[in-house]
């Protein structure tokens, strides 16, 4: 039976070939499509691994170049901001503060694991505190590290594994430069501050030692407010940190506003394409719908003959039901081929899941499209009686 | 004749209306996808307030230092650089220095208001053409004086006045007390050479003017006399920079800074290397990609086309056995399928004056004021005509070549 309908899909292969062309271009905006939705949910339902109500990012623009003057300022600043007692906690940040729009990263290698990119960040130690992050093995920064030889720094599972693999990571020490090592004090489970779409990639925190570089400046404090507190509080804030920063430009907004900001780099794109998919598709379901349609109340002389022989009209309905699968089997292997290429050359750094994912999805997804658009036709030439076919050729 | 193919175009049209629903859902939905695009295009780079005369204009937006051993750093260019550099040069009718936007804060009742701030001089106004409301820009005095005078666009105005009129009236933003001079309106966000909500003069910011080095905040904009004085100024920019590269301290430096057009600019910025702007990059990408988008419901209509002629192969019969020419058939069919299109183009910009209405509504885009102009018209009508051409010519083709006999007997196999 199906190589009957192989066989009856090829003898019609020149008035075919459209259709298949037309799955399996269909095929292919699909999948493309499936991969970004999927890969961007699936990142999405992980966890962040930090806490971001209720904290705020105070950002400092100095006016004046210096540095020594506006260390003292900033030591000043934190030492007003921490005595409110509005403000549970503060860290100053390196400027990729979570959902801030600027990256940092560097290159670490360790052993035979050569150059893995990682994002740094520099945190001061009540950054653990304010994020409230979770450190799985180890311990966060504290005033030990202080008279410690090496610079210490908190790796995330992800960087964990790309680096140590199973071998324990506590203690190990990471070359940065000829005289410089870092040395890991502690894991921490995921850390994903760049959006909530972000993949796990490797990252670690390195410690921000305010009073040890004199004229060095931070831009950036994050601060853990208690729950409740609103712009009341922020204009305070900032007029009485203004009060000591002279002509600085003072900029506070709060991570949650941030985290919707970079929500919606990923969201808006995600929709569009979604939109314009969902359009195509359609377009072509129509269409599909429309060509079978004439194709097959053009063959009301085939359905006759098959009827007037003894054929039961289930049997015809399956016949044509046949035919489209088979039809839209050949667009989808054509497809399929070029779709797994991805996979299998590792073009983007993607995990092979997303793609088996979408190509499945896509695949079922033509699927009921077909059937769909086949069911109605097809009844209508599965309902043809016998002797009024055969009448009219 | 071309009255009776209309005709007979229309009837097909009315004889199979499901046939004529899928054809025009198809083509009017692709071409409102592709209009809105390009009513974003033209939005964001064609020539619309306050950069009415893009012909004219060059933006000066990064400049790039690369040191011997391939590290980069880039960003806009400082106040220094441009008041040794930019200013003398001869070819322009006019040069501005700006800074680029800060987001900062103010607080007015108990609600924070986050703006963006821009810093400019006087010629910037000169230069381009923003819409008054009220007032107007500030003066060279102003600029002199280093008061602390403000532009502010229609948005701000609302959130600290309401309706009432705002000029001579005081705003504190970033703790700093201006007095508004001129009320405009609103600058797209995707403007981002000009936009800003609260313009106020560049002299306030003079204590960065002596910083040395060639990096700061600043955008320069320069405005030619006229549109064929763009490549001079190019070239003495090039010359200029090159004085500059030679007088790096560290050998080896190579810098690299261009005037660039508005579109140039942007595509500078994403696809540009070293000398090249990449425009032409840009223009590759779009097209391949508006070509990939039209690709599956071009090829879905020529398939509903192709079931649509079979139809009429007998009428096909008929013409070729009285005589007809296999390139007049061609003909008829594609005249008939670009009426098509052009029907369908019609329903289109129905669909995405609906479509930009929401996009404006929605605020996706700040400030964003899209809208259906005689450029986009023109472009959507290329399209149609080319989308009319791409599905109608195979099927067309194909009828041709039927057999008068075959034909006459009804259609192929």
């Amino acid at each position: 039976m199906i190589r009957h309908l192989f066989k009856l899909i090829w003898n019609r292969k020149k008035s075919n070939f459209l259709l298949i062309t037309e799955i399996f271009f269909c095929f292919l905006v699909l999948f493309g499509v499936l991969s970004f939705i999927v890969y961007n949910v699936r990142n999405y339902t992980k966890p962040l691994g930090f806490e971001h109500d209720n904290v705020w990012l105070l950002t400092m623009r100095p006016s004046t170049d210096s540095s020594a003057l506006n260390h003292q300022n900033l030591e000043q600043v934190l030492q007003l901001v921490r005595t409110f007692p509005e403000v549970q906690q503060a860290s100053l940040t390196s400027s990729n503060a979570p959902f801030a729009f600027s990256q940092m990263n560097n290159n670490l290698s360790y052993g035979n694991v050569k150059d893995v990119m990682a994002d740094f960040y520099e945190v001061e130690d009540d950054f653990k505190e304010v994020m409230q992050l979770q450190v799985r093995e180890g311990r966060w920064f504290g005033m030990q590290d202080n008279a410690s030889h090496h610079a210490p720094i908190v790796i995330n599972k992800a960087l964990k594994q790309q680096l140590f693999g199973e071998e324990d990571a506590l203690g190990k020490l990471i070359p940065v430069n000829d005289s410089t090592n870092y040395q890991v004090v502690g894991i921490t489970e995921h850390f994903r501050a760049g959006s909530e779409f972000a993949a796990d990639e490797p990252a670690f925190f390195t410690r921000l030692n305010l009073p040890r570089s004199p004229n060095s400046f931070w831009s950036e404090v994050l601060i853990r407010v208690k729950p409740g507190t609103g712009i009341a509080f922020e204009e305070k804030m900032v007029k009485q940190v203004a009060g000591i920063g002279k002509g600085w430009a003072l900029e506070v907004t709060t991570l949650e506003k941030m985290r919707q900001n970079k929500a919606k780099l990923t969201m808006i794109p995600m929709i569009a394409l979604g939109l314009v998919c969902a359009f195509l598709i359609l377009n072509v379901a129509l269409g599909l719908f429309g060509v079978l349609w004439y194709n097959i109340n053009s063959r009301h002389g085939e359905i006759g003959l098959r009827r007037a022989l003894g054929a039961a009209s289930g049997q015809i309905y399956r016949q044509f039901i046949g035919e489209v699968l088979v039809l839209a089997t050949f667009g989808l292997l054509l497809g399929v081929m070029f779709a797994v290429q991805l996979p299998l050359l590792q073009v983007f750094d993607v995990e092979s899941i997303v793609y088996t994912v979408a190509i499945l999805g896509a695949v079922v997804v033509i699927y009921l499209l077909t059937i769909v658009c086949a069911f109605y036709p097809s009844r209508q030439a599965a309902a043809i009686h016998p002797a009024i076919a055969l009448h009219e050729d | 004749m071309l009255k009776n193919y209309l005709k007979i175009a229309w009837k097909v049209l009315l004889r199979r209306k499901f046939f004529t629903f899928i054809s025009l859902f198809g083509i009017s939905f692709t071409l409102m996808v592709l209009m809105v695009a390009t009513s974003l295009f033209d939005h964001t780079f064609g020539p619309q307030m306050p950069e009415r005369e893009t012909d004219k204009l060059l933006f000066v937006n990064m400049v790039r230092e690369q040191i011997q051993d391939g590290y980069n750093s880039s960003g806009p260019i400082s106040y220094h650089f441009f008041d040794r550099n930019i200013r003398p040069l001869n070819t322009p009718e006019t040069v501005s220095v700006n800074s680029m936007f800060f987001q900062v804060n103010s607080y007015i009742n108990n609600r924070k208001l986050a703006l963006d701030i821009k810093y400019t001089d006087r010629e910037f106004w000169d230069i381009l053409d923003f819409n008054f409301l009220e007032g107007n820009a500030f003066t060279q005095q102003d600029v002199k004086g280093a008061n602390r005078v403000a532009v502010i666009n229609e948005n701000t105005r609302e959130q600290y006045f309401g309706k009432a009129p705002a000029v001579g009236q005081y705003i504190v933003v970033d703790q700093v007390k201006y007095k508004v001079v001129g009320v405009v309106e609103n600058v797209p966000v995707l403007r981002v050479q000009s936009y800003a909500d609260v313009w106020v003069p560049v002299t306030l910011k003079s204590q960065e003017f002596n910083k040395p080095g060639l990096r700061g905040t600043y955008f320069a904009t320069i405005k030619a006399k006229t549109p064929n004085d763009i490549p001079k100024i190019k070239a003495e920019y090039a010359a200029m920079m090159q004085e500059v590269e030679r007088q790096q301290p560290q050998k080896g430096t190579k810098l690299f800074s261009f005037p660039d057009t508005f579109l140039e600019s942007f595509a500078r910025a994403f696809l540009g290397r070293d000398q090249e702007t990449g425009l032409g990059m840009l223009y590759g990408i779009l097209a391949g990609l508006t070509f990939l988008f039209m690709l599956l419901p071009t090829i879905n209509l020529v398939n509903i086309n192709i079931s649509r002629i079979m139809e009429r192969s007998s009428e096909i019969g008929v013409r070729k056995a009285f005589g007809a020419t296999s390139s007049t058939i061609i003909g008829q069919f594609i005249v008939e399928n670009i009426f098509l299109t052009l029907l369908g183009g019609l329903l289109g910009f129905l669909l995405s004056a609906g479509a930009l209405w929401f996009i404006n509504d929605s605020g996706i885009i700040v400030y964003a004021d899209l809208d259906l102009n005689l450029r986009v018209f023109a472009i959507g009508l290329l399209l149609c005509l080319v989308f009319g051409l791409l599905s109608g010519v195979y099927p067309a083709y194909k009828m041709s070549r039927l057999h008068a006999v075959e034909a006459l007997k009804g259609g192929s196999k």
